[in-house]
């Protein structure tokens, strides 16, 4: 049995630390290009923020741009995008980046809620905007 | 709650035929009187959430669903151990492991369904194979295995040794499950009750309602594992009556007529 739970832990760790970027769900934006398994050349999951005032909806596209880490790219997303989309959240996009033009050609768009819970009321929601006020700078 | 031993499940089976006791009556009135509470603050009292809104609402159901999951998992590596390495290896804590687990089994699919519907609204998808939904289908897979090797056949001793060690490989699973979303980056986002810095960002009142759904929950599991440990006893009760009757019958055909 000890033997097990030993090999178990063993495979535990192995994961963990050397499969991690296999196991990643995503890349953020600042790391397209240049981190293992985010390679530019490749279908990618990139993960960044809605950049407040920046989404346009035209032609059933929608376009906006996603930042992390100080790194910004555009996004064009054929659709609309479902979930709770909105401004100042977290995104998921998967799809194929071009580099000359730093576009990321989404076919699917996922929002990462954060692990935050906060009650609507108008308390919060002047936080809320104040929060976004912040969300690009 | 402490494991009941073989003597009380079996003493409960025997004496009244039926699986309830005064104590089973009163958690199950409790139970009902907690769940009303859980449905007034969870859909009620309860405020939306700022980026979620009323779909807020399904983590009243999908986090303590998750909660009995995992104590019901614990509870029966715990049994199982006290099993495989107590000296009298009584069948009790067996049937109290093999009933937890079947109960583990519901919480998760319930935990899984609440979760894709939360999943579609928040996130815009049902599914996706992340790290911790995958580890978490892992996890259901490895207990529906552990019920599925109970019931190899087999005396009863068999299949609690056997099914004991099974259980206390998949318990292992609960920590892979619950450090994914910190130990690889997931779309589920991280804890927020048990975070590592034990100040929650959550709503007071959406703490308070979780918390309601926690003892709600737990009272529920503490009602179905009593039951169904009893009827497990029962059932074991009738395939040794059955054995006891074919063994009989085998004697009565050699006996000269």
């Amino acid at each position: 049995m000890v033997l097990v739970a030993a090999v178990l832990v063993a495979g535990g760790v192995i994961v963990a630390q050397f499969l991690r970027s296999a196991v990643d769900y995503y890349c953020n934006v600042d790391e397209v290009g240049v981190r293992s398994g985010c390679d530019a050349d490749r279908r990618v999951r990139v993960q960044g923020i809605v950049e407040r005032n920046s989404v346009n909806s035209t032609g059933g596209d929608t376009s906006f741009d996603i930042s992390f880490n100080g790194a910004r790219m555009s996004v064009v997303y054929d659709g609309e995008p479902g979930g709770i989309f909105k401004e100042c959240l977290p995104v998921v996009v998967h799809g194929t980046y071009d580099a000359p033009t730093n576009t990321l050609l989404g076919d699917r768009v996922e929002v990462k809620h954060s692990d935050e819970y906060v009650a609507v009321n108008d308390e919060r929601l002047t936080e809320a905007d104040e929060l976004a006020d912040e969300c690009t700078a | 709650m402490t494991a009941p031993t073989t003597t009380t499940s079996a003493d409960t089976a025997t004496r009244s035929r039926s699986t309830g006791t005064r104590a089973t009556r009163v958690i199950g009135v409790v139970t009902v009187i907690m769940m009303g509470w859980l449905v007034a603050f969870g859909l009620g009292f309860s405020p939306a959430d700022r980026d979620q809104d009323e779909a807020v609402r399904i983590m009243y159901v999908h986090v303590p669903t998750v909660w009995v999951a995992y104590l019901a998992l614990s509870l029966a590596a715990v049994c199982s151990a006290v099993y495989l390495f107590s000296k009298n290896h009584s069948l009790g804590f067996d049937r109290f492991a093999g009933a937890s687990a079947e109960i583990a089994t519901v919480f998760m699919a319930l935990t899984l369904v609440s979760g894709m519907l939360w999943g579609r609204i928040t996130w815009g998808v049902y599914w996706q194979w992340d790290a911790r939904l995958t580890s978490f289908a892992l996890l259901l897979v490895s207990t529906i295995g552990y019920l599925a090797v109970r019931g190899l056949g087999g005396s009863h001793h068999q299949r609690a040794k056997r099914s004991a060690v099974v259980m206390l490989l998949v318990v292992l699973e609960i920590p892979l499950v619950h450090w994914s979303v910190r130990w690889w980056r997931s779309l589920h986002q991280e804890a927020t009750v048990l975070d590592t810095d034990l100040d929650p960002d959550i709503d007071g009142l959406m703490l308070f309602s979780l918390f309601v759904g926690f003892i709600a929950f737990s009272l529920l599991y503490a009602w179905l594992v009593l039951h169904r440990t009893r009827a497990l006893a029962m059932q074991d009760m009738l395939d040794d009556e059955g054995l006891d009757r074919a063994l009989a019958a085998r004697r009565a055909e050699g006996a000269p007529q």
